[in-house]
């Protein structure tokens, strides 16, 4: 039951799009959603659509995967999907149910909205969360943001936290399972009773589990010192991020899209919302 | 009777996803009742997924499992009860101790089955006397004693819901020579008085070799040989091509055979050992 909880996504590979460097993803992932609010008629939202089957279909990653995660996302789209249809109004009116109108205008931007929120979910997680491990993505963080060391920010503490937060969620998630299964082989029992009870009935998981997460956290502080960890000053690398041809290859390819997508809004706008 | 069955029982853990594994494969391993039951094996080999079976905390996926002569999972909202017939003390056990004295914690087993107070007490009692805790322990915080007072109160914890099948999984692991020697002894004298079923899950061949009655080796999520340990350490080349060991006290034996000494290669303890070479050395033995 713990286990469906997916945070870490990666799905390791080898396509262009795990190549890519991970900063350049994680700017081309905010020129993408930039992308899909620029878009503004159909023939320019074909072309996001396009770009978005061309990177599902270039990661390798299965179409079914990317579905799945599309899943919990349901209940969202149809209550945007209804709001827009109901509370927008418009000149070409479809049909009347009890006093509220629905005009074509309606449905048209509903249409477009849900697209909208499919594609952000869709592009995002296949340009960075499957494609990208979650610890190239806090490396890529630490990099965008290390200007800000020139105003004191702890750009590299708060990097580092990141990654431990990431590594330890499936050890957390595991250790949970484990306590979990340990009370209940003492009868304990986390599903009848109403919620105070429910809430209750969670303290044998909590503290051992906090117990637990003290002790690691020790434990791994002491491990860190060891190996004389003393923060990001003078710290290097072991993997050293470059740029590469390849880099510059997609990013000059995103551009390109984005240029269609602002032409195709001035010169081909179909039914522009 | 016997105290528990698996009859062609399968589990696969996270079927339908890529991280697909088949924990155990159809199997059919039958437990006897009152007697000590060591599990070995190798990690992965399906040990602990046989243990949870047992007790409910994991539905097979195909087959039967049957306690007391009962399918277990013939009445899902049930399971519970199950728990109480079938304890299971897992790896580690003091990293679930939770409540703030010893004897709450031994006591959380039998108020979740919902004894009253004074058959609570009488069985809190008794599980602390079985694991060799004095009452002066009662009031303690569990979190202010050593690893292996911590490991007897969590076994306690269990014992006091008079499981009349104990499964422990590991329990002697990561304790001093002392400690395990002390936590395995109490084991065998728990199932001496109790007179109930013991399964114990391994990876010490000595210790398989002084405690249990039987042994079962699982190997690749099945199970591979079931014997006394008479049986299953005198076939030493057949443990160790599926990669285990014998004890090493066998392994001297076995060294003393090859080297032409006739002594006897399926011994397994030291005593034993000790009796054979002394009959071998015979009336010389005075040095």
């Amino acid at each position: 039951m713990l286990k469906d909880i997916t945070l870490g996504q990666f799905f390791p590979g080898n396509s262009i799009l795990h190549r890519l460097d991970p900063r350049i993803k994680l700017i081309l992932a905010v020129v993408y959603i930039v992308m899909i609010f620029l878009a503004k008629g159909v023939t320019a939202y074909a072309l996001v659509v396009l770009f978005t089957v061309f990177l599902v279909a270039v990661s390798k990653i299965p179409v079914r995967t990317i579905l799945k995660s599309l899943k919990p996302l349901l209940i969202v789209l149809i209550i945007t999907a209804l709001i827009n249809i109901f509370w927008n109004g418009g000149t070409t009116p479809l049909f009347t149910i009890w006093k509220i109108t629905v005009y074509k205008e309606g449905v048209i931007r509903a249409a477009a909205m849900a697209l909208r929120i499919i594609l952000l979910m869709a592009g995002t997680s296949v340009l960075l969360t499957y494609t990208t491990s979650p610890i190239a993505l806090t490396d890529a963080i630490e990099r965008l943001l290390s200007p800000l060391r020139a105003i004191k920010v702890p750009v590299h503490e708060f990097a580092m936290m990141m990654t431990i937060a990431l590594r330890f969620i499936p050890t957390l998630i595991e250790e949970t399972e484990k306590i979990m299964n340990a009370q209940k082989a003492r009868g304990a029992d986390f599903e009848s009773g109403n919620l105070i009870k429910k809430a209750k009935s969670l303290i044998p998981v909590l503290i051992p589990l906090f117990i637990s997460s003290f002790r690691r956290a020790e434990e791994l502080a002491t491990a860190m010192e060891c190996r004389c960890y003393r923060g990001g000053k003078g710290r290097t690398r072991m993997t050293v991020l470059h740029l590469k041809a390849h880099d510059f290859l997609f990013t000059l390819f995103v551009c390109f899209t984005v240029a269609g997508i602002v032409l195709l809004n001035i010169y081909l706008p179909v039914y522009t919302i | 009777m016997n105290a528990a069955e698996l009859r062609g029982v399968s589990y696969i853990y996270s079927e339908n996803t890529p991280f697909r594994k088949v924990a155990v494969n159809d199997i059919d391993i039958t437990f006897e009742e009152k007697i000590i039951t060591g599990i070995i094996g190798h990690t992965g080999s399906g040990k602990s997924t046989v243990s949870q079976l047992l007790n409910g905390l994991l539905k097979p996926t195909s087959g039967t499992v049957s306690v007391e002569g009962k399918d277990i999972w013939e009445e899902p909202k049930k399971i519970r009860q199950v728990r109480f017939t079938v304890g299971l003390v897992f790896q580690y056990p003091e990293y679930q101790l939770f409540e703030e004295t010893v004897y709450k914690d031994i006591a959380f087993g039998p108020k979740n089955m919902g004894l009253d107070e004074s058959e609570i007490d009488r069985r809190v009692r008794t599980a602390a006397e079985l694991v060799g805790l004095t009452p002066d322990f009662f009031e303690k915080s569990p979190f202010d004693l050593s690893g292996g007072q911590k490991r007897r109160v969590a076994i306690a914890g269990v014992m006091a819901m008079r499981p009349r099948i104990l499964i422990l999984d590991e329990p002697a692991a990561g304790l001093d020579p002392r400690g395990r020697d002390e936590i395995l002894s109490r084991i065998v004298e728990y199932q001496k008085k109790t007179d109930s079923t013991v399964l114990m899950i391994s990876h010490s061949m000595e210790d398989m070799a002084a405690y249990c009655d039987k042994i079962l080796v699982m190997n690749e999520a099945k199970p591979f040989l079931y014997g006394t340990p008479a049986e299953i350490f005198g076939q030493a080349e057949v443990l160790e091509r599926v990669g285990l060991s014998v004890p090493q006290v066998t392994k001297l034996m076995r060294e003393l055979r090859r080297r032409g000494y006739d002594v006897r290669t399926d011994i397994y303890t030291v005593e034993q050992a000790k009796a054979e070479v002394e009959r071998l050395v015979g009336g010389d033995a005075a040095c």
